[in-house]
């Protein structure tokens, strides 16, 4: 498989969860919170992709979900950017891909993810962000997508089969 | 050296990508027409996927809220017994508190908001996130005569307004329980006007600015929208009622918990009022 083949399978793979994140995930709701698929995606794109796919992988998924958020667009794409790219420099530099290493920092990534998120929308003027519900929303979200990451991650190695790790 | 070049590229990617969401948020916040465009023409382009979807898995997500919310369920149920059977011994007295209502809002000066023009819409995106809890998408905007602020409905009463200018096929609605939202409204009944804000995810109205403390206020009040000299929305559109008072004696003025008479949640379908204050003052 060439690598156009693998963007282009990475590419209907974000737009396929973006869709079924709109019409199915965002309306499962547990406490009132709903999973963080998107972000989820990004930071799983980051573990198996690496910190350039997982800095792109989430700047275009957060630009995605961006169309359907009042906040300000670009928001989610700076965010998710950033903790693709995080995630993806840790998985190369210090964490080997054991399944439960990958689960439990997709966990952690969506919780400071969404913090990230909250203060930065609330520096950028905007309202309702960072509120007393959001550590309950960090919380659910979190362990959703320590639910959710395994079939991402699985998503994403179908995506990219033929990726090499990066040699150090 | 290959980890080096590969990490340096990565880096720079980043740096790229960083300045170019910062660059959209700016041009976002500058209200900047052809990003506005831009997004219209994705959302339009996505939009026979998403519907499809959201049709085929609207029993999921109903189920789903049957099965979480399942308390919520039968609580809800019990109480729209208990208002089916006091419903039931009322009905001969229905039409009579109709006309008392019609009567007492005539007697306050509230003309009624049929005469103004409006469009309906459909709600085609609701909280697709945890953030936005008090906003919704329908699919009418600017070509529709659509502009900021303008005041959206449904059958029950206010629900929400117009936030931002609208794009040519979109429009975000703010819903009235949000926090951030403000009304003018008026006790039907009373002649003080008073700010009503939202009180967030499924709590009432607040009532806490201009009602004074000898003002005559009673639980079961019907809350209307004042439309007192330019404000965003016309008068007597039902806003909720009263359901309990407090006063605040420092500032001697009565503070209201309002029901509200319109449901914000699960909309399919609203109404927007084109009503421009500044056009009504001519």
């Amino acid at each position: 498989m060439n690598r156009v083949s693998g963007h282009a399978r990475g590419a209907l793979l974000a737009l396929t969860v973006l869709l079924l994140h709109l019409a199915l995930f965002s309306d499962l709701k547990v406490l009132g919170v709903a999973p963080e698929l998107p972000l989820a995606l990004a930071v799983t794109a980051g573990l198996v992709g690496g910190s350039e796919r997982g800095a792109v992988a989430g700047f275009a998924i957060g630009l995605g979900i961006d169309l359907y958020l009042p906040t300000l667009f670009g928001l989610s794409a700076f965010i998710y950017a950033v903790w693709g790219y995080s995630v993806g420099l840790l998985e190369e530099r210090i964490f080997r891909s054991a399944w439960w290493i990958n689960v439990t920092i997709t966990a952690i990534a969506t919780m400071v993810g969404l913090l990230t998120y909250a203060l930065l929308g609330e520096l950028l003027g905007e309202t309702n962000l960072y509120t007393d519900n959001l550590y309950v929303v960090m919380g659910v979200a979190a362990l959703y997508s320590l639910v959710l990451s395994v079939p991402l991650l699985g998503m994403w190695r179908w995506s990219w089969p033929t990726l090499g790790r990066p040699r150090r | 050296m290959v980890a080096g070049t590969r990490s340096r590229r990565s880096r720079v990617i980043l740096i790229f990508l960083l300045l170019s969401s910062v660059t959209l948020l700016t041009l976002d916040a500058r209200d900047f027409g052809p990003l506005q465009r831009t997004e219209e023409i994705l959302i339009n382009l996505l939009s026979p996927l998403h519907t499809g979807l959201d049709d085929l898995f609207d029993p999921v997500g109903d189920g789903w809220a049957g099965i979480t919310g399942y308390d919520e369920l039968k609580d809800e149920n019990e109480a729209l017994r208990e208002e089916l059977q006091r419903l039931r011994g009322q009905q001969i007295l229905e039409s009579d508190a109709v006309t008392r209502l019609e009567a007492l809002l005539a007697q306050v000066q509230l003309p009624y908001v049929q005469d103004i023009p409006n469009v309906v819409a459909e709600v085609v995106t609701a909280n697709v996130g945890n953030f936005d809890r008090y906003s919704v998408q329908i699919n009418r905007g600017s070509a529709d005569g659509i502009r900021n602020g303008m005041p959206v409905v449904t059958r029950g009463g206010l629900v929400g307004r117009i936030d931002g200018d609208p794009q040519r096929g979109y429009s975000r609605v703010t819903l009235i329980s949000d926090p951030e939202f403000e009304v003018g409204v008026l006790v039907v009944g009373t002649d003080d006007v008073a700010l009503a804000s939202g009180g967030g995810d499924a709590q009432p109205l607040k009532v806490h600015k201009g009602l004074e403390i000898e003002t005559e206020v009673v639980i079961g009040g019907q809350v209307v929208t004042s439309g007192v000299d330019r404000s965003r929305y016309p008068p007597g559109i039902p806003v909720g009622t009263v359901s309990a008072i407090d006063f605040d004696d420092a500032r001697l003025e009565q503070l209201l918990t309002v029901e509200p008479s319109a449901n914000a949640y699960n909309l399919s379908f609203v109404t927007v009022l084109l009503y421009d204050p500044l056009a009504s003052d001519t």
